[in-house]
């Protein structure tokens, strides 16, 4: 029993000793090692999406300086890596949206590693239709929908 | 033993009889297709004495089940004259007459010799009322309470080959895929009539596009997780599934060949193609690619011919390869995005979904005349068509009234639903034990 109570007490006592650690630390959430630069980083790539027109799989010119932007980022950080999700609204069927989506990411995939960034940094899947941005029909929603997701997967 | 076992108890044996035996036959292919009006006589375990145990359950899941075939039409029983418990079962104690003046072509009497309570066998038999002759005689022995849906099903495809030629519609089992929530959707199998409903696999992420296997044995599918696609593997043997990863990116649309060999869409290098896999689904060569987007096989029961969904020309299409001489053809001509397309085992007809301004249809070409038509008129959306093993029904998704699974014909007419108990997309019709009678 004694045992028991001993073991209770310096649990107890760790717990309360993490607990003064982080609150004398400036950046409690976020204590993982990055550099707020690499963080700021990491917000750039995932959060700039690249659109596409319907049934298509082509970068359009205006994504294209976002790419570039992305690609500098990724070479800057050869820790980071990135899955390129590709996306579908939900007019077409599931089957060749899926073949669809994996055009969209390959599509990005490939801008990126013409501008220099390691195929190794990169890897990709489509989700074709079934995970969309926005619920919702008509173009309002489905020109969100139909888009390339990039998510920091490892850094 | 035990599957034997089964097949003696529930398959019966043909009942001999001095009855003559008529060759009715209900032409339900050609475009003509003619109405076939049956009577149910009341289930009886002695001269005009009613089976009100057993018999009665087994008559409404017969009368269930034959409310399925659009090309028959029961005759109400309040418009047979003297009534329809009879006296007998089979000439000459079965009167022919008041089932001829309430219209019905065919009259089905059910017999419980050793009544309808228990364990008990029964006899079901059907007659022609013009000429008396017996279209079909089985008796099914030791049948329980419970086994009555199986009986009722065994019935009523034994009765459809009579008429038919084909009574694959109630020996099938749809795989489907049941949507539970965002990038959840497992596969399920049901009964084309609704019944025996059960859940195959149970594995987070995205399950479609489920086929089964010309033996019954396995179900493939696409299965989608947040890192990859995988082939899923459902062995009904063991009741386990297999995950399996390929190089690449996707796996899309699974299809079994006649030979029991898996044909799905693989990547390589920058475009999917198709690709068969051999008995342990590894890649063994490709079937069709090239710088488009090539996905969706489906194959005609000789597995000469292989219908697929191309980007070659621009917008997904419909085209046809046939396998022996490596010619590709156009199919679909008409609308910009026609996919899902799925040959009919016959070969005869493709049936495929064409996406227009009210959403997608379901159209069939004829492939002996190239002719198109239509056959579903939504509301809603109406996709991913699926032959029967007789090239007769049809099994499609829909989002009238909230997404389900329906059943039509090559000939179109109204849809039915298959009760699936929520959200369900894809269905594939097998034959679980490779259809034996």
């Amino acid at each position: 029993m004694k045992r028991y109570a001993l073991i209770l007490t310096l649990v107890m006592a760790l717990a309360a000793g993490f607990g003064c650690a982080k609150k004398t630390t400036s950046e409690p959430a976020y204590d993982d090692g990055m550099t707020p630069e690499m963080r700021a980083a990491i917000e750039q790539i995932t959060d700039a999406r690249v659109y596409f027109a319907f049934d298509k799989f082509n970068i359009q010119p205006e994504y294209k300086d976002m790419l570039k932007t992305k690609a500098d980022l990724l070479k800057k950080y050869s820790s980071i890596r990135v899955r390129i999700e590709g996306n579908c609204d939900e007019r077409g069927t599931q089957e060749y949206n899926l073949a669809l989506g994996e055009r969209r990411a390959r599509a990005s995939y490939e801008y990126l590693v013409t501008l220099g960034v390691n195929p190794g940094q990169l890897e990709m899947i489509s989700y074709g239709k079934e995970n969309p941005a926005v619920q919702g029909s008509g173009e309002a929603a489905w020109s969100k929908n139909r888009r390339d997701d990039f998510r920091v997967i490892a850094h | 033993m035990k599957k034997l076992l089964l097949l003696l108890v529930f398959g019966g044996w043909l009942i001999s009889g001095n009855s003559v035996q008529a060759a009715m036959r209900v032409d339900i292919y050609g475009p003509g297709q003619n109405i076939v009006n049956l009577a149910l006589a009341a289930p009886i375990r002695g001269p005009q004495t009613e089976a009100t145990g057993m018999g009665a359950k087994l008559q409404q899941i017969v009368q269930q089940n034959l409310s399925f075939l659009p090309f028959m039409r029961l005759t109400d029983p309040k418009a047979v004259l003297g009534g329809t418990v009879l006296a007998g079962y089979e000439p000459p104690s079965l009167d022919f007459k008041r089932f001829q003046l309430a219209g019905s072509d065919i009259v089905v009497t059910t017999y419980w010799p050793e009544g309808d309570n228990g364990t008990r066998p029964v006899q079901i038999r059907a007659f022609e009322t013009n000429t008396g002759g017996r279209l079909f005689g089985k008796e099914y022995p030791k049948v329980s309470s419970k086994d009555l849906p199986e009986v009722a099903d065994r019935f009523c495809a034994d009765l459809l080959e009579t008429l038919t030629g084909d009574g694959s519609f109630f020996r099938s089992t749809l795989a489907f895929v049941k949507k539970n929530g965002k990038m959840n959707a497992n596969v399920w199998l049901v009964k084309p009539t609704g019944r025996d409903l059960r859940q195959i696999t149970n594995m987070p992420g995205e399950s479609m596009s489920p086929a089964w296997s010309p033996d019954g044995r396995f179900v493939v599918f696409s299965h989608i997780d947040k890192q990859s696609h995988a082939l899923g593997v459902w062995d009904r043997a063991s009741g386990k599934v297999q995950r399996i990863r390929f190089p690449g990116n996707v796996v899309i649309g699974p299809a079994f060949t006649p030979d029991n060999k898996v044909a799905v869409a693989l990547s390589n290098g920058k475009y999917p193609v198709i690709f068969l896999l051999n008995h342990v689904f590894q890649k063994e060569r490709i079937l069709e690619g090239g710088n488009s987007i090539n996905v969706s096989p489906t194959f005609d029961k000789t597995g000469t011919k292989m219908a697929f969904t191309s980007s070659r020309m621009g917008g997904p299409q419909i085209f046809l390869k046939d396998l022996g001489s490596g010619s590709v053809t156009r199919v679909s001509k008409n609308g910009t995005y026609n996919t899902e397309a799925n040959l009919s085992p016959d070969g005869t007809l493709v049936v495929y979904s064409r996406m227009t301004e009210y959403g997608h249809r379901i159209f069939v070409q004829d492939m002996m005349t190239g002719e198109e038509r239509q056959i579903t008129f939504g509301p809603g959306s109406d996709e991913q068509p699926s032959f029967c093993a007789d090239s007769y029904f049809i099994a499609f998704a829909s989002t009238r009234g909230g997404h389900g699974i329906y059943l039509t014909t090559r000939h179109g007419g109204d849809a039915k639903q298959v009760p699936t108990g929520g959200a369900a997309y894809f269905p594939r019709w097998g034959l679980p034990g490779g259809g034996k009678k």
